[in-house]
């Protein structure tokens, strides 16, 4: 176990490596922050100074360097549109962006788990069906669009929730079901899928023959062998919010977490910190990943140790 | 000897049996047998195509108005049903131009983006599948380790980093795309062709001296397309989702061209007094990622052995 751990965490290790890798490549090799944050009519000289203040004229391996080593101690480089490490900038919005990931999971797994097994249990009934219809219309629309829906209907019809911002639990509930509805939507279904596989299998016809009831069945035997899958796709899901959904979402509620920061960051043309904020957010992700595949060896230990 | 020799020439003929016409009709009555049983399927189809025509040859359709016709003083006109007239069935936004004829202009923005990325994504990502699986050793090695970096670092964040360092654009926007997709292309692609690998056909093409190109191009491809298909649906319904949420940022068309992306960003300041714009282009993206969705759907369930046979035994007369 602890050989699988190491072994994994320095692979995860290796990925973040490369990935960063990546991004200095897009951001130093292809363009520079000095050029992206003048505009294009600045001079020459301008231009020169620019580079110079942000140390860009050295040659490409030793600012490489000074980038590799400075992600070592959590160094991701100055931001020059607010004039502070742009660390400190991504890790001040980055508990903002982690409660409405916290949010947003809670509804998922609230509502994929149950309506999954309800569809399992009436399967090809109407039960099944309204699921089915549920999660085909989740997943086709676009998640900002359900933020603007429930915005237009309970804050603005209804008033029943702030509109925008972020004041307590109350305004986390809007922007988590925007963002947890289409998640829960493709795992509901996933869930009733392996429930109704699991229904087949021998072990289960036995316990339905022996009189459990099939609701007994499905919470007690089924649903724990499908658990490691669900553990699984609610990683994915986790993963997808980190990197898509929290950014469109906190534009739409104006969240203050680190996705609408490095949509600012754009706006402003500061290169520098649209690279920390990607750099934290796919730190995130790999980190994700690496603590979905400790759970599945923890909930299934017939889980493989690749 | 003569062993080997049968064995040979039946595995060649399995492989030219694959690609062989009274194959392919069965299939496509198949297919049609399948889709008259399927309300999914049809809607799928129906969908699809009502939006594959109007984003084709939308703006010579009749009674539809110029989508960059501003006119201040019908502007925020609300749609027919709320008060509004005939002239402008859906509405006016804040510029008074007809939402109607914006969200006809849109869906050709939102079919070539999703068409384009997927397109790159599918031809790239089953290239390297198909070199990964059939090559194998380090190659395969390096093209998977490079498909697991992919996944931990998804469009969007490629996405914004790129149009950070180089402005927006709808090329952008394509490219983005396709980059995060081409790896699913390339895992599934594999997987099928590690299976493929040791059948007999290919053994076969391998033993009578044809270079792997040729085995990979006749003999490999052809079995892999309809998995291909399906998933280049699939994709297709995430292409057209990613082409809207980066519209909605303004990452890719930009004024004064419409998407419907775009108009949701610019009919946000208006959800009170003008609710239908956001409503109307959401539910525009809405009901063809629904139509896509459906028809892969549809194509799972066909491609799904069990329940074929199970539908065409239902056939009656079959």
């Amino acid at each position: 176990m602890l050989r699988w751990l190491a072994r994994r965490i320095i692979a995860a290790a290796l990925v973040v490596f490369v990935v960063t890798s990546l991004v200095f490549v897009v951001t130093h090799v292809f363009t520079d922050p000095a050029t992206v944050s003048l505009p294009l009519e600045a001079t020459e000289e301008h231009r020169a100074d620019r580079r110079a203040a942000l140390g860009i004229d050295r040659p490409l391996a030793v600012q490489y360097w000074d980038f590799v080593s400075g992600l070592v101690v959590g160094d991701l480089g100055e931001s020059f549109w607010q004039d502070q490490p742009a660390s400190k900038l991504v890790l001040e919005r980055l508990p903002a962006t982690l409660k409405l990931v916290a949010g947003a999971t809670a509804v998922t797994v609230l509502l994929a788990a149950p309506m999954g097994m309800l569809a399992a249990w009436w399967e090809r009934r109407f039960a099944d069906h309204a699921v089915l219809g549920f999660s085909m219309a989740s997943i086709s629309a676009p998640p900002f669009w359900i933020g603007y829906l429930l915005i237009i209907v309970f804050a603005v019809q209804l008033g029943w929730v702030p509109t925008f911002g972020s004041r307590g639990f109350i305004s986390l509930i809007l922007p988590s079901f925007a963002i947890g509805l289409a998640s829960a939507g493709r795992l509901a279904q996933m869930t009733r899928r392996g429930i109704v596989e699991e229904l087949r299998k021998p072990y289960a016809v036995t316990a339905l023959s022996r009189g459990f009831s099939r609701s007994y069945t499905i919470v007690h035997h089924t649903f724990r062998n499908v658990a490691s899958g669900f553990v699984t796709m609610t990683g994915w899901e986790l993963t997808r919010m980190f990197t898509g959904y929290t950014v469109v979402i906190e534009v739409v509620f104006a969240w203050p977490g680190v996705g609408r920061l490095a949509i600012h960051a754009i706006e402003n043309r500061d290169l520098i910190l649209v690279q920390a904020a990607v750099v934290v957010l796919a730190t995130l992700v790999v980190v994700t990943n690496l603590l979905v595949d400790i759970a599945r060896r923890m909930i299934d230990p017939r889980v493989e140790l690749a | 000897m003569t062993a080997v020799d049968d064995t040979m020439s039946s595995g060649a003929d399995t492989g030219a049996a694959d690609a062989a016409p009274p194959e392919g009709v069965t299939v496509l009555s198949d297919l049609r047998s399948h889709l008259r049983k399927s309300k999914a399927g049809i809607s799928g189809i129906l969908i699809c195509s009502v939006f594959a025509v109007v984003a084709t040859i939308g703006p010579w359709l009749p009674f539809i108005k110029d989508p960059a016709q501003q006119s201040l003083p019908d502007k925020l006109t609300p749609p027919v049903g709320w008060g509004g007239t005939w002239a402008h069935p859906l509405g006016t936004d804040q510029l008074g131009r007809d939402i109607l004829a914006r969200l006809i202009d849109g869906a050709r923005i939102s079919l070539l983006v999703g068409l384009a990325a997927v397109f790159i994504a599918a031809i790239l990502g089953t290239a390297l599948g198909l070199i990964a699986g059939y090559v194998g050793g380090k190659i395969d090695t390096l093209i998977i380790s490079a498909a697991d970096v992919q996944m931990a670092f998804p469009g969007v964040l490629a996405g914004l980093i790129l149009v950070a360092a180089f402005g927006p654009s709808v090329w952008l926007v394509i490219i983005v795309i396709a980059i995060s997709s081409w790896m699913v292309f390339t895992r599934v692609g594999r997987g099928l062709v590690l299976t493929l690998k040791t059948s007999l056909f290919v053994e076969a093409s391998e033993l009578s001296g044809a270079p792997s190109s040729r085995v990979m191009w006749r003999h490999l491809l052809p079995n892999l397309v309809s998995s291909l298909i399906t998933l280049c649906v699939l994709e297709l319904a995430a292409a057209i989702l990613s082409e809207s949420a980066f519209a909605f940022l303004g990452f890719g068309v930009q004024p004064p061209r419409s998407s419907w992306g775009l108009m949701i960003q610019q009919g946000r300041n208006y959800i009170t007094d003008g609710w239908w714009i956001v409503t109307f282009a959401g539910l525009a993206i809405s009901i063809v990622v629904l139509g896509v969705n459906l028809l892969s759907l549809w194509l799972q369930s066909f491609n799904d052995v069990a329940e074929r046979e199970q539908i065409i035994l239902e056939r009656p007369g079959g």
